[in-house]
């Protein structure tokens, strides 16, 4: 048994069924219209929509006829903020660490133009 | 690993890159010395503790990081690589307070431990840093796992995916 994250993990990293979720992001369609772009067999796109239904990312109407899939909020939230913290990680560290960078170059400038001036006496700073 | 199943980490590797206005030098100690990294490692209002730092091949990072809502977490980095100040490269995973490698309290099927590397490159007296992330020693199913979650990240689904399940649960 995998816990909810890593099954919807698992089920995004088909290329395929990652673009089937953001066709369902404009809304619910049928199975017939979700599989004309991919030029797939009926069965081949039935397959990963069950995948994506195992992993609780789709959900298909009841509807005899056509049974129209949409997209479920529940473990798509879940695996969207995990992402979103994840990168968040990173790039907040790294906007931590150019202030951080900053605060030292500035730091030392001031030092060196209170300090013993190295720079010949005839190029005036501009500052 | 098969092979196949290696290029695709380096094709599904999360990768990014970004220029600071300083140094390379100063870049290089930011990432590589204790008493700088505490001021900059973390998402902001977070700190962190370290408890051990050897900047040494197969040398520990061992840290535990405090977050405003009061909830903590140990991780680790061992290094691999150190090459000043051009290239740094570590395995970066969760630990228990002993050191001891856990799985991702939030992702369990995620690998143990990533290899991350990091070059420097000095440009104009800027520093441009390129970050990688893969899979080590992950077996397939971690390793799709990680894909899934990188892809996801690659097409936007943090950002907008959340805005609409939002939306949707709040119709529901």
């Amino acid at each position: 048994m995998q816990d909810p994250l890593s099954s919807t993990f698992a089920a995004l990293a088909d290329p395929t069924r990652r673009a089937i979720l953001s066709r369902l992001a404009l809304g619910e369609t049928s199975v017939t219209e979700l599989a004309e772009p991919f030029r797939m067999s009926m069965p081949a796109v039935s397959k990963h929509l069950k995948v994506l239904e195992r992993a609780g990312l789709i959900a298909r109407g009841r509807e005899a006829q056509w049974r129209p899939c949409r997209l479920e909020a529940g473990p798509l939230r879940e695996a969207a903020g995990w992402i979103e913290e994840y990168r968040r990680f990173w790039e907040q560290s790294l906007d931590r660490l150019d202030d951080y960078l900053r605060r030292i170059q500035s730091a030392r400038t001031k030092s060196k133009t209170n300090g013993s001036g190295k720079k010949p006496s005839n190029t005036k700073s501009k500052e | 690993m098969a092979d196949s199943a290696k290029a695709a980490n380096q094709a599904t590797g999360f990768v990014f890159a970004r220029t600071f206005a300083a140094p390379r030098e100063d870049v290089w100690n930011a990432f590589t010395q204790p008493e700088h990294l505490k001021h900059w490692w973390g998402t902001p209002g977070s700190s962190v503790e370290i408890a051990r730092h050897e900047l040494k091949p197969g040398g520990l990072f061992h840290y535990r990081m405090q977050f405003p809502d009061g909830r903590s977490m140990w991780a680790r980095f061992v290094f691999r690589e150190i090459a000043a100040p051009e290239r740094l490269v570590w395995l970066n995973g969760f630990s228990d307070e002993q050191g001891g490698l856990t799985r991702n309290p939030w992702v369990p099927g995620f690998p143990l431990e990533t290899l991350n590397t990091v070059t420097f490159a000095e440009q104009d007296g800027k520093t441009l840093i390129t970050v990688t992330v893969i899979p080590f020693d992950a077996s397939d199913e971690e390793t799709r796992i990680f894909a899934g979650g990188i892809n996801g990240m690659k097409m936007g689904f943090g950002a907008t995916f959340k805005l609409l399940a939002d939306y949707l649960a709040q119709r529901s």
